[in-house]
């Protein structure tokens, strides 16, 4: 269960996020749509610890873990797969999955399911296929997998999807959104951020309109799929930038 | 056979001297190829362990393995400080970090002359090691050998903990994105202090190991350090295996090459290098610099020159406003402001003879010959952004060619002047290729090759340049063309001051114009001024020409000022002080680079003065506080008095 209260964020000279309230609970997708500097990666990355928010709050589990350092965060339970995937271009996939692996200590209840390497090539077999290959030699659909794994190897409560399905094939899209599927059924609560609405619809539970840093519209995501003109309207009349 | 034969010794010796060279250099290529750290200190912490190894080593198995403990954890820990040293720096650069790294190893270099005195000391290896072998007919030292197998097992043991575990693997991702090595659930920071730790490690164990073949002196860091970079360079940051290829090199270089062709053996180092700069190994980012203008034929060429041109007349064209006005719009606008510290600065500086004894007064005279140094090298690292340490080379093109002259009895200041320039921008021509297709820190290795192959001409051509001995005995210079050659230290000060003002203003003209804005977009949006049809290659190689030009000017006033002059007024050391000045005086501020040269020369020589023998250590301290303390520099500080609210808290670059 990922909760965010009053989260306000930004950069030098700008405040990007307004006191954002968010919550996604386990087992549920929640999809973020906005138009391009609305500030979605901004949220994800204050999430994350990246970015260290100015006000507000970010709950994990009901665990206070803001402000905390990026590694702390994800130690925590919260994955990342970010923007444009970042895989390490020098280390090869079997390395990725070493590198990430981190068996939760203890008896950690609160954590959904623990994710060993075999069971997240069992997940995206392709990946077992290319085990020797840098990241940088990968193609698009293969980095956004591996970037998947390695979140998932620390066995998140959350994960932030930031752009899972961009610049990948229609076909492949299709899978991205069914592997969001199928990890929320195994109790992870995820939060998608995506620019279009119809992608972030087909999956999510419930979708926010992120208007300039502000919650613009929220609705479910059955409502969203039945009648998409309100959806479309709360983006068609977010002004771009701020 | 024979000849081969008579060579074994130095053969077998330069893999020696490789290995080890390959061990200090692994640690400094790690530190900055995987944490980012440019470690100029480098050499220091190889020092620590040398000089660790032989106070503890007695002549036991016991005393030897002790040494090598406390050697590689003092030098680690060293490491792991500057870790933490960094931390302030993280989104400084390199520059700043060679201004600390710098600053420390002056600082730590004079302690360990405190310590352990200035004599090289003498080093001793355990009685079984302290004798000879046979091979293949000769007798050979023990120690070497078991260095050579020392050596081999701990580039084994590196390259198996950096390739094959789970540490190595975190070690690589975080010189890749270490915000998704954070993201990953590993901390970064305890990632980038464990690598500086095991780049002290590194260089601490082989000066322990190695101090019987490069032994604990006053001289061992800058050799260790020059050797290492050269290293790097020739070996590239990407594979051991190249490194260690270069290592064993130099090595030979070092050792066969010195008894082979003793003559030439200065140069092979440099040779190597310069070939693989003309042959850009993979070291520098060829695919980001690479002319690639819309279309090469000269009939489009041409076209779009014209084109330019006259798109910039209408500009040029405008009505002048008349005087009056332009008189009201200059106090109105921020341009008097800029201009208070260069009046000041000028009225200081012709101030100066009334006021100081002739030592200080021929000091200062020195400063402003290294001052144009500096700001030929903030033309080149600020502007064209090309942060280079090799301008002492058209520097020392330009002072031979006026103590050449001067000796040729041309004594015409303003035609020793005018030649030594032009002798230098020759010479920055010829370089320049080499120097523009790199960026960033590639261009300071680069540049170090070019300053450190004209120093070893220098030794060389002794009938041009005295050798190591320098220049004295020349006629002095003749202010202009008649008149009694300049003896008296406030006549060649005021000489210094005017030809500095002269060549200081033609640079800020130069700088203040569109030449200058066309290579400020150069450093900022490279791919976009190409992608706009500029030939950057062109404007970087006509401002390398350019600040060679000055350097030279500089060289030709200091050896007029000083009537001698050595090889050490043109060594890698008076590089890298410019280079620090430029960094002190805020980088893009032609006016900081002076004041930081003069701050430079007034610690060194004058607050020196006054507790002989510890210049280096008052250097590097100010560099230390000047890192810290001048975040923009001595520019910054102008910025901060003029706007304090706004240009402090945002942390933009000064403008």
């Amino acid at each position: 269960m990922l909760e965010l209260t009053g989260l306000t964020a930004g950069y030098h000279g700008g405040t990007v996020l307004h006191g954002l309230d968010l919550s996604v609970p386990a087992g549920t997708v929640h999809a973020v749509v906005g138009h391009n500097g609305a500030g979605k990666t901004t949220l994800v990355h204050t999430v994350a610890g990246l970015m260290r928010p100015d006000a507000g709050t970010v709950r994990l589990d009901g665990r206070d873990v803001t402000g905390q350092p990026a590694h702390r965060i994800a130690r925590a339970g919260i994955g990342l797969v970010p923007q444009g995937r970042r895989v390490f271009a020098n280390l090869s996939v079997a390395e990725h999955l070493r590198l990430s692996y981190r068996p939760p200590r203890g008896g950690d209840a609160s954590r959904p399911s623990v994710w060993t390497p075999a069971r997240v090539l069992e997940l995206l077999p392709r990946l077992g296929e290319r085990r020797g290959n840098r990241g940088a030699d990968l193609s698009g659909g293969e980095q956004q997998m591996l970037a998947l794994a390695r979140a998932l190897l620390g066995s998140p409560s959350v994960l932030l999807l930031d752009e899972p399905t961009e610049g990948l094939a229609p076909a492949l899209v299709r899978q991205v959104h069914e592997l969001v599927t199928t990890l929320a059924e195994e109790g992870i609560a995820v939060l998608l951020v995506s620019p279009s609405p119809a992608t972030a619809a087909r999956c999510a539970d419930t979708l926010t309109v992120l208007t300039s840093g502000r919650v613009g519209l929220r609705l479910d995501g059955a409502g969203a799929r039945e009648d998409p003109t309100a959806l479309h309207a709360a983006l068609e009349l977010a002004p771009t930038g701020a | 056979m024979e000849l081969l034969d008579a060579h074994l010794v130095p053969a077998v010796d330069g893999v020696a001297y490789g290995l080890l060279l390959f061990v200090v250099a692994a640690g400094l290529s790690l530190a900055f190829g995987t944490a980012g750290v440019l470690n100029l200190s480098h050499g220091m912490l190889y020092a620590i362990g040398a000089y660790t190894g032989t106070e503890l080593s007695d002549g036991t198995w016991g005393g030897l393995a002790l040494g090598l403990a406390a050697g590689t954890a003092a030098a680690a820990l060293a490491g792991a400080g500057l870790s933490a040293a960094t931390v302030p720096l993280a989104r400084r650069g390199h520059l700043a970090q060679a201004l600390l790294t710098f600053g420390t190893a002056l600082v730590g270099g004079d302690l360990l002359i405190q310590f352990f005195g200035a004599d090289e000391l003498p080093v001793r290896v355990p009685g079984a090691l302290d004798s000879s072998v046979h091979l293949l007919g000769h007798r050979y030292p023990a120690y070497r050998l078991c260095f050579i197998a020392m050596a081999v097992a701990l580039a084994a043991f590196g390259t198996w903990v950096l390739t094959r575990t789970r540490v190595g693997a975190a070690v690589r991702a975080s010189a890749d994105d270490p915000q998704m090595l954070a993201a990953t659930g590993h901390n970064p920071r305890a990632v980038h202090t464990g690598v500086l730790a095991a780049a002290g490690a590194l260089a601490g164990a082989a000066g322990v190991l190695g101090a019987p073949i490069i032994g604990p002196g006053p001289g061992t860091s800058e050799n260790v350090l020059m050797l290492s970079l050269v290293v790097v360079v020739l070996g590239g940051l990407r594979s051991l295996w190249a490194t260690l290829a270069a290592s064993v090199a130099v090595g030979e270089v070092q050792t066969l090459g010195v008894s082979v062709l003793p003559d030439l053996a200065p140069y092979l180092l440099f040779a190597a290098m310069a070939a693989v700069l003309v042959f850009r190994s993979r070291f520098t980012e060829p695919e980001a610099h690479e002319e690639r203008g819309p279309s090469s034929d000269p009939v489009s060429r041409l076209r779009r020159l014209l084109a330019a041109r006259w798109e910039n007349r209408p500009r040029a064209a405008a009505p002048a406003p008349t005087a009056p006005a332009r008189l009201g719009a200059w106090l109105h606008s921020a341009g008097w402001r800029q201009a208070v510290p260069l009046l000041v600065l000028l009225a200081v500086l012709f101030a100066l003879p009334g006021v100081l004894d002739p030592y200080s007064i021929s000091l200062a005279g020195s400063a402003l010959a290294l001052g144009l140094l500096a700001v030929s090298v903030t033309v080149l690292t600020g502007y064209a952004g090309l942060p280079t340490l090799g301008q002492t080379a058209p520097f020392a093109v330009g002072a031979y060619a006026t103590a050449n002259l001067a000796d040729a009895g041309w004594t015409a200041g303003p035609v020793q002047i005018v030649l030594s320039a032009l002798a230098a921008a020759v010479f920055s021509a010829v370089t320049g290729p080499a120097v523009i297709r790199a960026r960033g820190t590639t261009v300071l290795m680069i540049t170090l090759a070019v300053g450190e192959l004209t120093s070893a001409v220098i030794n060389q051509v002794k009938s041009v340049t005295g050798g190591a001995d320098g220049l004295v005995g020349f006629p002095a210079t003749r202010a202009l063309w008649s008149g009694e050659g300049m003896t008296e230290e406030r006549e060649l000060y005021v000489y210094a001051a005017v030809v500095a003002v002269v060549a200081v203003a033609l640079t800020l003209l130069v700088l203040r114009s569109p030449a200058g804005k066309l290579l400020t977009g150069t450093r900022g949006a490279e791919a976009r001024m190409r992608a706009s049809g500029h030939p950057v290659g062109r404007y970087l190689l006509v401002a390398h020409i350019c600040a060679g030009a000055l350097a030279g000017v500089g060289g030709s006033l200091m050896v007029t000022v000083q009537q001698y002059l050595s090889p050490a007024d043109v060594g890698f050391e008076i590089a890298a002080f410019a280079l620090l000045a430029v960094v002190i005086g805020g980088t893009t501020s032609v006016i900081g680079a002076l004041l930081g040269a003069g701050l430079i020369v007034f610690t060194r020589d004058w607050v020196a003065g006054s507790w002989p023998g510890h210049g280096p250590l008052l250097l590097g301290a100010l560099f230390i506080a000047a890192v810290y303390l001048l975040p923009r520099g001595l520019a910054g500080l102008r910025t901060a008095v003029g706007r304090p609210a706004t240009a402090v808290s945002t942390g933009k670059a000064a403008p």
